[in-house]
């Protein structure tokens, strides 16, 4: 490629229309640790490969999975400062939805709002893009929630009553990358592993809804594993996170997976590793088409 | 001749990826002389060589030299420009005696270090802006126990087990590295000496280490739960942990430990 | 239905006369809250040896009528600190509101740092203070019980003027008057607090929650109690007066038929 000068500078199009400063911003995202997020029947998995870029770091600190709001976690890949300025924004949308419209923020909302906060940032020379892509799950609230400021029970019936039958809420997942674009997943992949990550994801047929949250802890682990590339980086730490609705395990909160299921997942997947590379090496082969 | 467009703001990325200004900032932290730092399950120290240049001098002797004690529970040293440790510092102050006033909490520690990551990350977004030319490492205590942190002009902050930053910080940090699983269970004299080995290792072949060129800051869970707070040693006062590093070269190290330590504590 | 909302819900001028809309006033200076307009009664506390005991009424008047019969005006944090809440219901709502927030706000990080009582009783009095600084004050007189730093059982109250105040018993409302003399009774001062149980704390926050029950016209039968320990928080919200007795107001003479 010829490079024309168009690409030094951030909203300004190529002549065949293309903005490069936003597709510098993916390079950064390309180089991160594999982050993966899963959409179950009850809930989500988030799961990120820290990769131990010193002996000296502490082991089981510098958390990567961020707590948004109660119900929201976001992971993200690519420069960890960005990152976090991305989750300060999340936070700040939560929060003023609450003060706003009183009540939890909507996954779907706060991706929609994060992707339009991402996509500002490829507008203006002022401002360079986003060096991450990020994952968002989050559980809305399938019960009824208190009218805020609300005394006493409220009516039975007529209006302002309820429809006992009606059902809202349940898992979201959603990723977005530097230009802001962003869409709805069931499984959804970024980073340096995402190739063999988003092959592992697609065998799950998530789309069926049928796969469980700790089937999902399961197979999050063994994917981040599986995407691992153990020739070119040292050691790594995962680290996962879960959301589950009001009668799984988290009770609806964004929580990090609790340490002894987070080893057995481990365990499970060194495992299942392990008997891969016996029977093939169709894994590597995803790799190498990279 | 080549000549690296990509590198003349902080808001401009190469095409792999890299934003060549921060880098540079990160350059800036390396010309910085060494700071070492390092956490027991009961101690934090941080041990510097005072070589600053004369400009480093003016600016950081007027308060305490080459560390701040921010709050009573926690303090920095830094490599790199002084000034923009000054702006940082002044910073971390406010959020701790705001966190005292606020809630009568002495600030949580990786709270207050996020806190000027994320003020570094938005110089590194934004044009007209420059990446802060310093590194910094925080030591100190809270109610979960001693930690330590580093911080880098990228924004980028980590707990560290130790750390090392500054010119020549590497020859540190493999020392570091090798005798990683002694700190944990050291005392704090043992912690001491681990870091002025550490620093020792970085200075160039003709140089010792002196009361003249070293200084020492300790900060340890007191008795009953209750705080030693963040203390400095300066001139003359670092002779005791000077000594204690020469004698235990001449003697029965476990000996001379313990009496050293009668003495600091009397 | 016209355009004009100030119209709207008011009597008709045809049937009814010119409406006297004076009141809703189009200039002048900003007004402030200047009174409480629903509220709640007594709030009250006394430390026992391992924690604390707190009670309150779940009555909500507007005025002299019993206007809300289920309102909750016991709150936890964190599983470790009550917070009772006296005077205006609306504020109070809105301090619950700053709670929650704080509450998501101190889970960001998931470091092992919590706000305890005596924290929270620090930011609230901070939030009080400003507010009766801005000359728009939120119509409170809170208690906040838990445990201190040092794990020890903490109780302090913080009032719409920021004015902060601790002591073993502690009484808003009515109860400053009733039922602090009956609590200090058993609980004079700080050093007896390690000779109370949580039994006897219990039994005597009820017989006072009785006492005020039978002499502020602004009370109800139903209440909420809370018991903070180390070990957690036991509320329960829907508590009813037990063994009441009407007796003592055969005596009391002065008020409706009884004139002599």
């Amino acid at each position: 490629m010829v490079r024309t000068g168009y690409d030094l500078s951030n909203s300004v199009f190529s002549p065949d229309g293309r903005n490069f400063q936003v597709e510098y911003a993916t390079k950064a995202v390309e180089n991160g640790g594999t982050a993966i997020g899963i959409r179950c029947k009850d809930g989500v998995v988030l799961a990120v490969e820290k990769i131990i870029t010193s002996k000296l770091l502490k082991p089981g600190t510098n958390k990567r999975i961020a707590t948004v709001d109660k119900h929201v976690g976001v992971v993200s890949s690519g420069l960890v400062p960005d990152g976090r300025h991305f989750v300060s924004r999340a936070r700040d949308e939560a929060s003023s939805w609450r003060r706003f419209i009183k009540s939890p923020i909507p996954t779907s909302i706060i991706a929609s709002r994060l992707g339009s906060y991402v996509q500002m940032y490829t507008l203006y020379s002022s401002v360079r893009p986003f060096g991450v892509t990020t994952i968002i799950g989050g559980w809305d609230s399938e019960e009824e929630l208190p009218v805020d400021g609300q005394v006493g029970s409220g009516p039975k019936m007529g209006a302002g009553g309820k429809d006992e039958s009606l059902r809202s809420g349940g898992p979201g997942l959603y990723m977005i990358e530097p230009s802001g674009l962003y869409w709805g997943y069931y499984g959804a992949a970024t980073g340096k592993g995402r190739q063999v990550a988003k092959g592992e994801l697609e065998k799950l047929n998530l789309q069926n809804g049928t796969l469980s949250l700790l089937e999902g802890v399961k197979e999050a682990a063994r994917i981040i594993y599986v995407a691992h590339d153990d020739s070119k980086d040292k050691d790594f730490e995962l680290e996962m996170t879960w959301i589950s609705g009001k009668d799984g395990p988290t009770k609806g909160r964004h929580e990090e997976v609790p340490a002894k299921l987070r080893e057995e997942a481990e365990k499970a997947a060194k495992k299942a590793l392990e008997g891969e590379d016996e029977e093939d090496d169709s894994s590597k082969g995803d790799k190498m088409e990279e | 001749m080549f000549r690296n467009n990509y590198d003349n703001d902080s808001v401009t990325f190469s095409p792999q990826g890299r934003i060549f200004q921060v880098e540079y900032a990160q350059e800036a932290v390396k010309q910085g002389s060494v700071v070492v730092g390092l956490v027991s399950k009961t101690h934090a120290v941080l041990v510097a060589l005072k070589e600053c240049s004369s400009y480093e001098k003016q600016l950081l002797y007027i308060n305490g030299g080459r560390y701040q004690g921010i709050d009573d529970h926690f303090g920095i040293a830094l490599a790199g420009l002084a000034s923009d440790a000054r702006v940082l510092s002044n910073f971390m102050k406010q959020q701790a005696l705001s966190s005292k006033l606020t809630y009568g909490r002495a600030i949580p520690l990786e709270r207050i270090v996020a806190s000027i990551g994320d003020r570094a990350q938005t110089n590194t977004q934004h044009y007209g802006k420059r990446p802060y030319g310093v590194g910094l490492l925080i030591a100190g205590i809270d109610v979960t126990g001693p930690h330590l942190y580093e911080f880098q002009p990228s924004g980028m902050t980590q707990e560290m087990v130790a750390c090392s930053i500054g010119a020549r910080s590497q020859t540190a940090r493999t020392y570091l590295e090798r005798n990683l699983d002694e700190f944990a269970n050291a005392s704090k004299e043992q912690l001491v000496q681990h870091g002025l080995k550490a620093l020792k290792n970085s200075l160039p072949q003709d140089k010792e280490l002196t009361i003249d060129n070293t200084t020492v800051a300790v900060i340890g869970m007191g008795k009953v739960g209750k705080l030693e707070n963040f203390k400095l040693y300066d001139g003359q006062d670092v002779s005791v942990w000077l000594d204690l590093d020469s004698e235990e070269k001449s003697e029965d190290t476990s000996a001379a430990t313990e009496g050293a330590a009668m003495e600091i504590d009397s | 239905m016209n355009h004009f909302p100030q119209a709207w819900g008011r009597p008709r001028d045809d049937i009814y006369g010119h409406y006297d809309a004076s009141f809703l006033q189009s200039s002048g200076p900003n007004q402030h809250t200047q009174s409480p307009v629903v509220t709640g009664t007594s709030v009250i506390a006394v430390k026992f040896k391992d924690g604390v005991v707190v009670a309150a009424d779940n009555l909500a008047s507007y005025g002299s009528l019993a206007r809300f019969t289920d309102v909750k005006r016991l709150r936890t944090f964190n599983d470790t600190t009550v917070i009772g809440f006296g005077g205006d219901v609306s504020d109070m709502q809105y301090l619950d509101r700053v709670l929650s927030s704080l509450d998501i706000k101190e889970s960001y990080a998931n470091d092992g740092h919590h706000l305890n009582a005596k924290n929270l009783h620090t930011y609230l009095a901070k939030v009080l203070y400003k507010r009766r600084s801005d000359f728009n004050p939120l119509w409170n007189q809170l208690l906040v019980a838990g445990t201190d730093d040092d794990g020890k059982p903490f109780l302090s109250s913080a009032d719409l003027l920021g004015t902060t105040f601790s002591a073993p018993t502690l009484a808003t409302g009515f109860g400053a008057h009733l039922a602090q003399p009956l609590l200090r009774r058993i609980v004079p001062d700080e050093a007896a607090v390690g000779g109370i149980t949580q039994e006897a704390a219990v039994a005597a926050v009820k017989e006072c929650m009785k006492v005020l029950f039978y002499r502020d016209a602004r009370s109800l039968d139903k209440y909420s109690i809370a018991v903070v320990t180390n070990e957690g928080i036991d509320l329960k919200e829907d508590e009813k007066l037990e063994a009441q007795s009407w007796a003592f107001a055969e005596g009391i003479r002065g008020y409706g038929t009884q004139v002599s």
